[in-house]
């Protein structure tokens, strides 16, 4: 059966323990006083009254450390001076901000990770959709090409770039010479230094990572469709076509729309496949946003200005969260 | 009579759409072991079958060379023990700390819906936003390049995982029992540790995988905050960047020992696989 369980937070009764625990609670507590006051028996009841958040406390506490800290001291370095190049914080103001803004690099970088996250994103979907179809009904042998599909998803990013570019790449690999055996006549195409085709060689090797994501979430939605609709459809009459556009469709819009926002919010930070494929090059035609700020801070160590580059890029993407969630939700209400 | 008519047309397209499917699906199977293929048949190939002509597909001297230069020459056993103690720390961190958020927000609604999409939101955290000042926190408390600071790192962006995964398994368990376990005397924590977690143990064991393998495949935060001691597996590819020379067979050596334990797990928890894609939040 499927769920969307917990993004339906709102509407559950998130009340109070009921009946028996409440009424433990109140012989505890009213036994207590009783009992001797030693301090290890006080620290305890203190303990069980306290127990929810004492509980939450660790993970709660790991998470602040981490990730509050870290922005708001960012916060700061993008109003100063932190160059390892210039000594000394001194306060800039929005110098390292329009830095960012005036880099045609940072735009190109930032237009490019739309570009390929819609791209990528659109074309897993419409695979993934097409491999959940083809494998909704049972057949032989189904759990060893389920088992087959969903191989990318448990491969560090790194050596799926890798194996792309060894595959693809001349002279080494051995994709032009299949192309040109497939299509009589020799090919030579330099899959990673010419343009379009480094854009494709990063799309094929983010496609092959992630469209069993696409279609492992979307089979899920697919089975959970009550079965009658599609009897009543048969019944009714409606043609293929039509079952899929007026039962399928929109049965599965939640799970469309779930997918989609998990996937996009992963593909905007496309960053290892560039790493090992194609460095950011030639020149800096494949920089994405993650690989540009990387690029500034890490390589070039001007810190102020990959920083104000790391904010804008978090607040552009803040939007796009909101937006998404928001429709996520308003899907799950209704 | 019109029933005779209808049945062979049906007949035909069905066997049309089942070839269709075939297709589809081959075509795909192929898609995905073709790289993976070609990686695992250069590891064992000899040098002088790099640049041949057709493409050798499968060598006639397989050898093993390649595997002992990339695991010792190149410390890629050294990444290999990193990668191996990092993410079983971060591992075991990260599930326990999870579980027990996860049991708080799911049996007494703690937080309620704030505190559960906070948690939610740093998964969608870009971790180029705060790389930057955690490398300049680490260089000042001595955690860069240390497995401890690592393991910390990784404790944290796995949390919402192993939060979301427990937190609807949590919520599709019972609370009778706990609350018989009460009513027996026993306190809350007994009753977590006695009677929830032993239930929720498939539940526990599968977030614990998804968790080892996120770390196990993570690259970014290893990148910038490791360099000569602390690294990580995903790292050490870096040494082969470019291929020029004859490194080409040890990265396809390294990348095979690094995706076996992975994929491993991840066929193990296939059951599973839907709640840890979207943490929680689709069961399969």
């Amino acid at each position: 059966m499927l769920h969307i369980a917990p993004l339906s937070l709102a509407g559950e009764g998130l009340a109070e323990t009921p009946g028996p625990r409440r009424m433990t609670q109140l012989i505890g507590s009213s036994r207590l006083p009783a009992a001797v006051p030693r301090p290890r028996a006080r620290l305890s009841a203190w303990a069980e009254r306290h127990f929810k958040w004492l509980i939450v406390l660790p993970a709660a506490l790991l998470i602040l450390a981490l990730s509050i800290y870290p922005l708001l001291f960012s916060l700061w370095v993008v109003f100063v001076n932190y160059d390892f190049d210039i000594p000394g914080h001194d306060f800039v103001g929005l110098q390292n901000l329009s830095d960012v803004v005036s880099d045609p690099n940072a735009r190109s970088a930032l237009a490019l990770t739309a570009v390929l996250s819609v791209v990528n994103v659109a074309i897993e979907f419409v695979l993934g959709l097409v491999l959940a179809l083809a494998m909704v009904k049972t057949f032989r042998g189904r759990g060893i090409v389920m088992s087959i599909l969903i191989v990318p998803l448990f491969i560090s990013p790194v050596i799926v770039g890798q194996s792309w570019a060894l595959f693809l790449q001349r002279p080494f690999g051995p994709a032009d010479y299949v192309l040109g055996a497939m299509l009589g006549h020799p090919v030579t195409i330099s899959w990673l230094t010419e343009s379009p085709w480094y854009y494709i060689s990063i799309v094929i090797a983010d496609v092959w990572q992630w469209t069993p994501f696409m279609f492992v979430v979307l089979l899920a939605g697919l089975a959970a469709i009550p079965p009658h609709l599609y009897e009543a459809a048969e019944l009714d009459g409606l043609s293929t076509r039509m079952t899929f556009f007026y039962i399928t469709v929109p049965q599965l819009a939640p799970v469309i729309l779930l997918a989609i926002t998990f996937r996009l919010l992963d593909a905007v930070r496309l960053f290892d496949v560039i790493f090992m494929m194609t460095g950011g090059g030639p020149g800096t035609a494949t920089y994405t946003a993650s690989y540009y700020l990387y690029q500034v801070g890490f390589q070039q160590f001007h810190l102020g200005v990959a920083t104000a580059g790391s904010w804008i890029f978090l607040v552009l993407l803040s939007v796009v969260i909101m937006v998404l969630v928001r429709r996520l939700l308003r899907a799950e209400k209704s | 009579m019109a029933g005779s008519a209808t049945i062979p047309h049906r007949i035909r397209r069905r066997t049309g759409a089942d070839l269709l499917r075939i297709a589809c699906l081959g075509v795909f199977v192929i898609f995905v072991l073709v790289p993976l293929y070609w990686m695992v048949i250069t590891s064992i190939k000899p040098t002088s079958d790099y640049l041949a002509v057709p493409p050798v597909w499968f060598p006639a001297e397989p050898t093993i060379v390649h595997y002992t230069a990339a695991l010792f020459s190149y410390r890629g056993l050294d990444g290999l023990l990193n990668s191996l103690i990092v993410a079983s720390a971060a591992t075991v961190l990260s599930t326990v700390l999870g579980t027990l958020m996860a049991y708080s927000m799911a049996r007494f609604g703690t937080g309620g819906q704030h505190l559960a999409f906070w948690v939610l939101s740093q998964r969608f955290l870009p971790p180029v936003a705060i790389v930057l000042p955690l490398f300049l926190l680490f260089r000042s408390w001595h955690l860069y390049d240390t497995h401890v600071g690592l393991i910390i790192v990784y404790t944290f962006i796995t949390l919402p995982l192993s939060v979301w995964m427990m937190y609807a398994y949590f919520r599709q368990l019972p609370r009778s029992l706990e609350d018989a376990a009460l009513v027996d005397g026993l306190s809350r924590w007994q009753a977590l540790w006695m009677v929830a977690v032993p239930l929720a143990a498939p539940g526990i064991a599968a977030a614990a995988v998804f968790v080892f393998v996120a770390v196990w495949t993570e690259f970014f935060f290893a990148l910038v905050l490791t360099s000569r001691h602390a690294f990580t597996l995903p790292t050490v590819f870096r040494a082969f960047l470019g291929f020029q020379g004859a490194q080409y067979g040890e990265a396809c050596a390294l990348a095979t020992t690094s995706l076996v334990p992975s994929i491993a797990l991840g066929i193990l928890v296939q059951r599973h696989l839907v709640r840890g894609l979207t943490l929680g939040a689709l069961r399969g």
